[in-house]
């Protein structure tokens, strides 16, 4: 019982502490001066140094679902149907998600490591004494990253999701590209696209900072980077779905389901 | 900072070909949504919108001709719905246009079907009100369907039944019956082979038919030999003449036995006489009675003259000329 009470602490304390780190991020980040070339290089090494990965997971996983859903729309009879289906599922969900999660497992948790071995390392606490604000510097500037490039990757990942489908539709019968497209984009409305597309900016957020807070508030020891690197793949795993959740009962309130 | 550049430019890319793909998505969903490029407005009521909402497609003869923008209740029996006209169609659209609700496929979306009236029409203008038809909807497919269910109940009730009498007459035992096959078989080879001959007869009557239209054989010099018809026509004409002269005879003939009888009737004549008159016919015996004596005597006469010596050698001759003759013939 004492256990649970400690655990309980132990989360709520966690829960503020990461709301204040969230919060320092709109209080300091978003004021001049800007790190401007320390975004772009953010910018560089979590957007374009993640799209292999993404486009191949992307890749596959639209050939795979494909593949998968063919079966159950042959029983009805509605195989027809499978570009519009994996196209609504494609930009509604899976997009969106798988892309957010493999971003989560290679970004979240190389920041964490970074800041956390900086932290380690007393780097931070040296950049604080020079002058630098290490949370503009380096918080900032990486959560902002993660938060603009992870809707650029999930676009470019759909689109690879998209022709991985094509592939898999064309396994079995033979349609044109454009065939394909069309009938993709066929039922396909703004309220599919903008409600996912949206959500993206979040899950890069959620993403960035969770993956700040776990390298910057660090324990000490290798052990303590190891720590934070996983804790931040972990959390920001399960805030994705967490947000997704959240966009989803929005969307429907707002009638654009 | 030349690594730092290159890594900008490749970042810049990456931004790129996002923004890019972003773009692309947008105008196809909105090229579907007819949010780019000029449009105008159609309006239409119906009674009822068979689940027809908002953003569905309206196709003009069949082709994606635009969108419904909005609908609106204006009572309890009529709907107003607003459709976004993409301008491309605007030109084949005319006002006795008509506007029905259908589906998409059979379980699809709803779409609305706009599609040309009869007879000619002005052109549509931005706002007009276009008429509606009525189209068959599934739950009218259905009530239909229901009511043809149960006739072909009734119709395969009846059919049934038919089939069990059938199965119990003697029809059926016929239909079944093995031997009537084989003697039909049988039937139908002899027909064949009856109508075979038929042919063969039928064959050598046209060779035949042939022939004498060709002047062959009997029946040919007949019908074809103008000189043989002329000779027979000639023969005819002279059959006539003797039939006619037969006739003559005939009468004359009768005439003269008119007259014979009516002689013998009357009493007249030499013949009469000889026939009727009993004198005459006393006479005429006694005559020939004599005559017969007389002939009795004369032979006695001519007896007794061959044993006469005068004669004798004149009949003894004769008698050997006679046996020589008759040994000749032996």
């Amino acid at each position: 019982m004492h256990g649970f009470a400690t655990k309980t602490r132990f989360f709520l304390n966690e829960t503020g502490s990461l709301s204040r780190f969230t919060a320092r991020f709109f209080s300091v980040g978003v004021k001049p001066r800007y790190e401007v070339k320390e975004l772009l290089a953010q910018c560089y090494i979590i957007g374009y140094k993640s799209l292999p990965l993404i486009a191949l997971t992307a890749f596959i996983m639209g050939l795979v679902l494909t593949m998968q859903l063919r079966p159950s729309l042959v029983v009805y009879g509605v195989e027809s149907k499978l570009p519009i289906m994996i196209g609504i599922a494609i930009v509604r969900e899976i997009g969106p998600v798988i892309t957010a999660l493999i971003f989560a497992g290679k970004i979240a948790s190389s920041i964490g490591a970074e800041l956390g071995s900086m932290k380690v390392t007393e780097q931070i606490d040296a950049m604080e004494v020079s002058g630098t604000n290490p949370y503009k510097y380096l918080v900032a500037t990486r959560v902002m990253a993660a938060t603009l490039m992870l809707p650029v990757l999930t676009v470019l990942g759909d689109a690879i999701c998209l022709f991985g489908a094509y592939i898999g539709v064309n396994m079995h019968t033979v349609t044109s590209y454009r065939l394909f497209i069309a009938q993709v984009f066929q039922d396909l409305t703004f309220g599919d696209f903008l409600p996912a597309f949206i959500k993206t900016f979040f899950f890069g957020f959620a993403v960035g900072a969770i993956g700040c807070y776990k390298g910057y508030y660090s324990s000490k020891g290798t052990r303590g980077v190891g720590n934070s690197a996983n804790a931040a793949v972990v959390l920001a795993s399960v805030m994705i779905f967490v947000i997704d959740l959240l966009a989803v009962q929005i969307t429907d309130l707002l009638g654009l389901n | 900072m030349a690594n730092e550049t290159g890594n900008n430019t490749r970042l810049g890319i990456f931004v790129l070909a996002g923004l890019l793909a972003l773009i692309m998505a947008f105008y196809m969903i909105g090229k579907n949504n007819n949010l780019f490029g000029s449009s105008f407005e159609l309006h239409t009521r119906f009674p009822n919108l068979n689940g027809l909402i908002v953003g569905n497609n309206v196709l003009f003869a069949g082709i994606q001709g635009g969108t419904v923008k909005s609908i609106r209740l204006i009572s309890d029996t009529s709907i107003e719905v607003t459709m976004t006209i993409d301008d491309k169609v605007r030109t084949f659209i005319h006002k006795n246009a008509l506007a029905a609700i259908g589906t998409d496929g059979l379980m699809g979306n709803k779409v609305v079907n706009i599609s040309a009236g009869k007879g000619a029409s002005p052109l549509v203008d931005n706002g007009d009100m276009l008429g509606t038809q009525k189209m068959v909807s599934t739950d009218d497919m259905l009530q239909t369907l229901s009511t043809t269910n149960n006739n072909i109940a009734v119709i395969s009730a009846e059919l049934k039944a038919t089939a069990l009498r059938i199965n119990q007459s003697a029809v059926w035992d016929v239909l079944n019956d093995r031997s009537i096959g084989k003697s039909l078989k049988t039937s139908l080879k002899n027909i064949a082979k009856a109508t075979a001959n038929a042919s063969q007869i039928s064959l050598a009557i046209s060779n035949m038919v042939t022939r004498a239209g060709n002047g062959k054989g009997a029946l040919g010099v007949l019908l074809a030999d103008t000189v043989a018809g002329g000779d027979l026509k000639s023969a005819i004409a002279k059959i006539k003449t003797a039939g006619n002269n037969a006739d003559q005879m005939t009468a004359n003939l009768n005439a003269l036995v008119l007259k014979i009888d009516k002689d013998l009737t009357g009493g007249k004549g030499s013949l009469n006489a000889m026939l009727k008159d009993s004198v005459i016919a006393q006479n005429l015996k006694k005559s020939m009675d004599n005559i017969q004596k007389g002939t009795d005597a004369f032979n006695q006469d001519m007896e007794a003259l061959k044993h006469n010596f005068l004669f004798s050698g004149y009949f003894k001759k004769l008698e050997k000329e006679k046996a020589k003759q008759q040994n000749k013939k032996n």
